[in-house]
């Protein structure tokens, strides 16, 4: 009875979810089949008529900056390019890229520096406070191959008086990230430390290789949106954002094993590697080629 | 934030009941040949000042804006099809519904009116909010904001955010103190009021595959309110516990809008949150000093920046308008 009785309360928001939906369905005004003859002079035409066309059958050659978002020990800045070509004006495809340049540690890694403490049970993860950025892991480059859909294009008006043509995008693809993350510590080499007796020798044993670095390159999917504001017959301005998800370790330390239960693991190893939603902000310049675009539907003027 | 499956069927029904009356209204335009005919179309229309055809630079737009007068002359709430049927309104009721043959013939007017006057008009606009700039702990709110629009590109109004219960602390926060032995003090929000301006200098509209347009603008809002937050006790959980208190808070951000119909549109925004946050003591006392409640919060306020991204709709109250000269 109980179980029914349960059963029963679960289902009222079901039934209330399909009497909201019936409901409104039922107060939409009623759409009836028609053919709609339109004599005047826009009968038949597209919505726009010589619409400047960027894209069509041109080269767009891009040079960007990006920076990452909401890093938690380091953040990377970029410098790279774009290229692409668009076979229609409303699809592109081509390859995006760039190196880091620059890393701009958080405010989060001081504090580390500062301020954290190293005990017999966090030794391997922070064996030395004061080279914490130094085990950090850094996005070193990052190349897309993607596609790109464009399925707005329009123009916008700022304080009335300035006008830009702009178009918006999204676009996918895969990404292959350069990583720079600690390099291993293997459960031998852990517990070899571990044995040396006390805190200090066991800080000094893991001090050692702390600042030893690999490389590693990691493949995900990326993906974003995009503003193009063409300043230009041949160049625009373009604002970009992008996501691009997959495991690393970005703190150098021991995270594997259940948070509540057999932490740490000691070792330092892909098992370390937690997944991350990244993401990261372009601003760039994109030149166009040739350099004057076409204009559409000329021949219905 | 982890929504139980039932009143997630409640919330996708409650979208739905609201957007789809809205999506056979999106775009309205008339074609009517009696409005057409009867409409005579002056040399200047003032309300059309934002958006003359003109400074496409040599486009020329078809169908995007010529609706702009037609819903509101038609007086039809911006529908589409209530538009292009209201002459036969007898034989609708008589039950033909049968698909038929109707002439139209649309003008062109050398400047286009508005697609949407606002001044006078109030703007209702719930929303969902997301924090975008604390890795440590999010604060989603459910908001509601209601904006007078002054003139058509100014508006006052105020909004209110409630945060408890959808609050979360990430993962990096237990990260951080198993890895470092450093505990991050954190926040938890309860609720948030504040009052704004909104200015549009903004605005467009794109075509997409050049056949349906959409017209949208962006937004600067900024203004002031009050915040109601209390430290979450990370440093001596054992003993400390906090009251919500309010701060003074100020916002500034920037938005986008887009035109679904005359009166529906959605709109994404992104604002930050400002106000000087009490945060816990990092520095535990000994003895019965531990137990004082003076010496559990840290006396230097600290400058707080949530950053929070709005997502939602807006609805233009009332649904028509008139505009004040004739096309």
């Amino acid at each position: 009875m109980e179980a029914t009785m349960t059963t029963m309360f679960k289902r009222i928001p079901l039934a209330l979810a399909t009497a909201i939906t019936l409901g409104a369905l039922s107060v939409a005004p009623t759409a009836t089949a028609q053919e709609i003859d339109v004599r005047g002079p826009l009968a038949g035409a597209p919505a726009v008529i010589g619409l400047r066309v960027y894209r069509e059958t041109r080269f767009q050659i891009q040079l960007h900056s990006t920076m990452t978002l909401e890093d938690e020990f380091t953040r990377a800045v970029f410098g790279g390019g774009q290229l692409m070509f668009h076979p229609t004006d409303w699809l592109g495809i081509g390859a995006w890229g760039g190196f880091a340049f620059m890393h701009l540690d958080t405010q989060l890694t001081d504090e580390v520096v500062a301020k954290g403490q190293t005990n017999g049970v966090n030794v391997i993860s922070l064996p030395d406070s004061e080279r914490f950025p130094d085990q950090i892991g850094k996005i070193k480059w990052i190349a897309a191959p993607q596609l790109s859909f464009i399925p707005l294009r329009g123009k916008l008006g700022i304080f009335e008086k300035l006008f830009v043509d702009t178009d918006f995008y999204v676009f996918g693809g895969a990404a292959f990230i350069g990583l720079e993350e600690r390099a291993e510590v293997t459960k031998n080499q852990a517990s070899a430390c571990k044995n040396m007796g006390e805190l200090s020798t066991q800080i000094m044993c893991f001090s050692r290789d702390v600042g030893d670095r690999e490389q590693r390159m990691a493949i995900a999917p990326t993906f974003g949106v995009g503003l193009s504001l063409y300043l230009a017959d041949f160049l625009a301005m373009t604002l970009e954002w992008r996501g691009m998800p997959f495991a690393w370790n970005t703190s150098g330390t021991d995270e594997s094993g259940h948070p509540d239960g057999d932490f740490p693991d000691e070792a330092i190893d892909s098992e370390d590697q937690l997944s991350h939603f990244n993401h990261m902000f372009t601003l760039g310049f994109a030149f166009y080629l040739p350099t004057d675009p076409g204009l559409s539907h000329m021949d219905e003027e | 934030m982890v929504l139980k499956t039932p009143t997630r069927y409640v919330l996708i029904s409650a979208l739905c009941a609201l957007v789809s009356p809205a999506l056979t209204h999106a775009q309205d335009m008339s074609f009517d040949l009696d409005e057409a005919e009867s409409d005579a179309a002056p040399e200047a229309d003032a309300e059309a000042g934002g958006e003359a055809g003109a400074e496409a630079g040599g486009e020329v737009e078809m169908g995007g804006e010529a609706e702009a007068g037609g819903g509101a002359a038609a007086g039809g709430g911006g529908d589409l099809l209530d538009e292009l049927t209201s002459d036969d309104d007898m034989e609708e009721e008589a039950g033909d519904r049968a698909p038929r043959e109707k002439e139209v013939v649309e003008e062109i007017y050398a400047v286009q009116r508005m697609y949407v006057l606002r001044n006078g008009r109030f703007e209702l606009a719930p929303s969902v909010a997301f924090t975008v700039n604390d890795p440590y702990v999010s604060h989603p709110s459910l908001a509601v904001g209601l904006n007078y629009w002054v003139t058509n590109v100014l508006a006052v109004g105020g909004s209110f955010l409630w945060y408890q219960g959808v609050e979360s602390e990430s993962d990096l926060n237990f990260s951080i103190r198993r890895s470092t032995r450093l505990a991050v003090p954190i926040t938890q929000y309860q609720l948030g009021a504040h009052l704004n301006f909104t200015y549009v200098p903004i605005y467009g509209k794109f075509t997409m595959f050049n056949s349906a347009i959409f017209q949208w603008d962006s937004y600067l809002v900024g203004g002031v309110g009050m915040v109601r937050t209390r430290p979450v006790a990370v440093v001596d959980p054992a003993v400390r516990s906090f009251d919500f208190d309010w701060r003074v808070s100020f916002n500034a951000g920037i938005g986008i809008r887009v035109f679904l119909s005359k009166y529906l549109t959605v709109f994404g925004e992104m604002r930050d949150y400002m106000y000087l946050e009490k945060l816990e003591n990092l520095d535990v006392r000994l003895g019965e000093e531990r137990e004082s409640e003076s010496t559990w919060i840290d006396q230097n306020a600290t400058l707080t920046n949530n950053v929070s991204l709005h997502v939602g709709i807006t609805l233009f109250l009332p649904f028509t308008f008139e505009y004040t000269y004739p096309k």
